[in-house]
């Protein structure tokens, strides 16, 4: 059954998108990933224009996170002022964000700048959590925080000023890796369009040290507030949010994305770090092949605009 | 001719104002396509008859060619770039930029257009998908003939560049016909329908009409208020999209 999109003005499969909008979801509600990473590379194949693919996955964010957000915030799983702290970087990053991506959009070079950021942050994080989670399975299976914060433990992120308490978190730390961290993110957020949940989740558990338990709700509290901004950002400067497309996403997203947590759940979570690990290093290598494998069509255009 | 018309089997009554030239009558079968949310294509078309001045049918023996041309009255500024390989990475390299380029372009002629009229006379009517007049944009210098071709071959693949020659068919001495399919992703606007009569490589006359395609209902009011209310549909998009996130969750927390 086909439905035409007002905005990307194509003809789309209503299950199809539906069915695509529930898998993203699922993803989203297990590990806490906006699912933005995948879900763009998927609506461009299926011929949605780019500029619609990236404005419009930020709206499905917003639903999933918003539904993910309050399953977890109910069993205690959010870290309102890590959050806010993450949040706080993020809307700087992502102000630095949008300059940097006009430059390399008026460059030509966009593209392979989005693809090249894939490979490297999804190579690395994908990499090191694969063999982080690997260990930890081979050595009896315990979990990172338990295996790693030992009582009293210092790190080198524990010596800097500013600090301050996360309860939730246990934590007592600086807030300036928080913040630096959180301008990483809305770099990413507005540069690559997603939500930055596959580095933010891999960094609050590694760097700062955080309960994996608390890590996903909070990390998906924070990018409810930073697809928000970015799709009106995108709906004022473009024009490319379709809200069909848009509402066809969310009604698979939201529900997928309570299965997700629901299955999330059963899985240990070193397992579960496992399998993020793998999906996002099978995305990197997708992407990495593209960039190496000759094109079929070497030209591409793009529309500056009616005479 | 109205009886010829008629006799189309197109209906007559279909036809929606036929523009009268000096020997050439055409006319379409739609002059407005409205776009709803099960829009996926449709088919128009477009037919006409040719006769004498006098008002009588063609003598057997006169030939005549027909070329039907739709294409988008806005045109576009394209941006064309090309990989190339830097070290192990395909990157884009040269760019061009061109203007003049037609949105949408279909063109279907009776026979091959190198045997209708030769290469400067179809270059006067922009005749042919190698023939459409892409000039290099105000700024960018002219580049090497591959880079127009390459708008040509993507504008192809997306199916709204097509060219048929022979797909216009003569009924009798003088009454011909067109099928024109139009895409989904045929992009709203009007598109201007020209049929051009040739006999003996000159254009002997033309008819112009315009065919209006436009969103209706839902798909027009949402498409309106992105472009005239940007700010306000942001934020209605996004709140919107909160409370289904809030409402999927409430939902399911009843549901255990």
């Amino acid at each position: 059954m086909q439905i035409y999109l007002p905005i990307a003005e194509m003809p789309v499969n209503i299950f199809l998108i539906i069915g695509l909008g529930a898998a993203v979801g699922f993803l989203s509600g297990m590990f806490g990933v906006g699912g933005g990473f995948i879900l763009t590379p998927f609506l461009m194949f299926w011929g949605i224009p780019p500029a619609v693919a990236v404005a419009t996955q930020s709206t499905q964010i917003v639903a999933s996170s918003v539904s993910g957000v309050i399953t977890h915030w109910r069993k205690g799983n959010v870290d309102f002022k890590m959050g806010g702290v993450l949040l706080g970087g993020g809307l700087v990053g992502s102000v630095l964000g949008i300059q940097v991506f006009n430059a390399l959009k008026a460059a030509g070079q966009a593209d392979l700048f989005i693809s090249l950021s894939y490979v490297i942050f999804l190579g690395s994080v994908g990499g090191l959590m694969f063999w982080e989670s690997l260990q930890t399975i081979r050595h009896g299976g315990s979990s990172v925080g338990s295996i790693r914060r030992e009582p009293g433990g210092h790190y080198w992120v524990h010596g800097w000023p500013l600090k301050m308490r996360f309860q939730r978190s246990k934590l007592y730390i600086s807030a300036i890796p928080p913040v630096l961290l959180g301008v990483l993110i809305g770099l990413l957020t507005v540069i690559m369009g997603v939500g930055g949940g596959f580095i933010l989740i891999p960094a609050m558990i590694y760097l700062l040290r955080m309960p994996t338990s608390i890590v996903i709700g909070t990390s998906l509290f924070q990018i409810i507030f930073l697809a928000a901004f970015s799709t009106l950002l995108h709906a004022i400067t473009n024009q490319s949010v379709d809200a069909i497309l848009a509402a066809l996403l969310i009604v698979g997203g939201v529900f997928g994305a309570q299965f997700g947590i629901r299955y999330g759940e059963r899985l240990r979570s070193d397992w579960l770090r496992l399998c993020l690990a793998a999906l996002v290093l099978m995305i990197c290598l997708r992407l990495g092949f593209d960039l190496v494998w000759p094109p079929a069509d070497p030209f591409n255009l793009s529309i500056e605009g009616v005479e | 001719m109205r009886a010829i018309l008629a006799a189309l089997g197109v209906a007559a009554a279909l036809s929606v104002g036929p523009a009268r030239a000096e020997d050439l009558a055409a006319g379409i079968s739609r002059d407005k396509i409205e776009i709803t949310s099960s829009f996926t294509g449709t088919d128009i078309v477009v037919f006409g008859a040719i006769e004498t001045d006098e008002g009588t049918a063609l003598p057997a023996t006169e030939v005549r060619d027909v070329v039907v041309v739709i294409r988008s009255d806005k045109p576009y500024l394209v941006t064309v770039r090309k990989k190339d390989r830097v070290g192990p990475i395909w990157m884009n390299r040269e760019e061009r930029s061109f203007a003049g380029v037609p949105g949408f372009y279909f063109l279907s002629s009776t026979r091959p257009l190198r045997e209708i009229a030769a290469a400067d006379v179809l270059d006067q009517f922009e005749l042919g998908l190698d023939r459409i007049a892409l000039g290099p944009a105000p700024g960018s210098v002219g580049g090497p003939r591959e880079f127009r071709e390459a708008i040509l071959r993507t504008k192809i693949r997306q199916d709204v560049y097509a060219q048929h020659e022979g797909a216009v068919s003569f009924l009798s001495g003088s009454l011909f016909r067109t099928t024109v399919a139009l895409p989904p992703n045929v992009p709203a606007g009007n598109l201007k329908v020209i049929v051009y009569s040739f006999s003996h490589g000159q254009v002997t006359s033309s008819s112009s009409m315009t065919l209006f395609i436009d969103k209706t209902g839902i798909e027009r009011r949402l498409s309106d208020f992105a472009r005239y209310e940007p700010t306000l549909y942001g934020i209605v998009a996004v709140l919107l999209s909160a409370l289904a996130g809030f409402l999927a969750s409430l939902a399911f927390r009843q549901r255990h």
